[in-house]
C-alpha cells in the first residue's frame, strides 16, 4: 500500500479513529515513513518507574473497546495496538474460558449433575429389565406366584 | 425390664422388577411368606412383577 492508498483510508475513517492514529501511528507505517515515533499507549494502569506512583491508562477500557469496534468496523483493527479488547484476545479468552461456564472452553467438558451423568446407563438397565419382564413374569407364575421364588431383591 | 412384644404385623416395601426405583408399602403378617404382586408402575406405565425388599437391619 502506498502513501496515497493511505491518505485516502485516513479520509474514509471517521475522526475518532483518525485523531487516534495521529497520535499513535500505527508501526507498519513508521516503517516505511519518517514520521515521529511515539509509544504505543499504556492500556492498562501503569506505575511510574521513578516516583512509583500508579497512572491510569491513557484510554479506558471502555474507549478502548469502543476504539476497536469503530476500527473493526472500517477494517482497520490490525492497525491498532495491543489491546485486551481487540478481537484476537477475546477470542482466545473465549476459547480458554468458553461461557464462564465451567466446562464450555474447547476441550473442556460439563461435569453435570450425579442424575445427569447416570442417566444413559440407568436407562439401558430398565430397558434391559423390561425386555426380560414377559420371562420372569412366566416363571414367577410358574413357581406358584412366588411360593418358590428364592431370588429377592436386596 | 421385659422386652416389648412384637407386633403381629409387618410393614414391607414391594419394589419394581423393572428397576425404576418404584415401590409400594405393604402389610403383612410377620409370619406369612414373602409378598409378590403384579402391579403397576407408572414409570414404565405397564404392569410389571412386585417383589418384596430383604428386610435387615439398618
Amino acid at each position: 500500500m502506498n502513501s496515497r492508498q493511505y491518505i485516502k483510508l485516513a479520509e474514509s475513517l471517521p475522526p475518532r479513529l483518525t485523531k487516534f492514529f495521529a497520535r499513535y501511528p500505527p508501526q507498519a507505517l513508521l516503517s516505511q515513513s519518517a514520521l515521529p515515533s511515539s509509544s504505543t499507549p499504556s492500556t492498562s494502569s501503569t506505575k511510574h518507574p521513578v516516583t512509583g506512583r500508579w497512572h491510569d491508562p491513557v484510554f479506558s477500557l471502555r474507549r478502548q473497546a469502543e476504539l476497536v469496534k469503530l476500527a473493526r468496523q472500517h477494517g482497520v483493527e490490525e492497525l491498532l495496538p495491543y489491546t485486551v479488547k481487540g478481537t484476537e484476545e477475546r477470542l482466545r479468552r473465549r476459547a480458554e474460558n468458553g461461557l464462564r461456564v465451567k466446562g464450555t472452553g474447547v476441550g473442556q467438558r460439563v461435569k453435570g449433575k450425579e442424575s445427569e451423568r447416570t442417566l444413559k446407563g440407568r436407562l439401558e438397565k430398565r430397558r434391559q429389565a423390561m425386555l426380560e419382564m414377559p420371562q420372569m413374569i412366566q416363571t414367577w407364575k410358574e413357581r406358584g406366584h412366588g411360593r418358590g421364588w428364592k431370588k429377592w431383591p436386596k | 425390664m421385659a422386652k416389648k412384644a412384637k407386633s403381629r404385623t409387618i410393614a414391607v416395601r414391594l419394589v419394581s422388577m423393572a428397576l425404576t426405583g418404584y415401590y409400594k408399602t405393604l402389610i403383612r403378617p410377620r409370619t406369612h411368606r414373602p409378598l409378590s404382586m403384579l402391579k403397576y408402575d407408572p414409570v414404565v406405565r405397564k404392569k410389571v412383577l412386585f417383589l418384596e425388599q430383604k428386610r435387615g437391619g439398618r
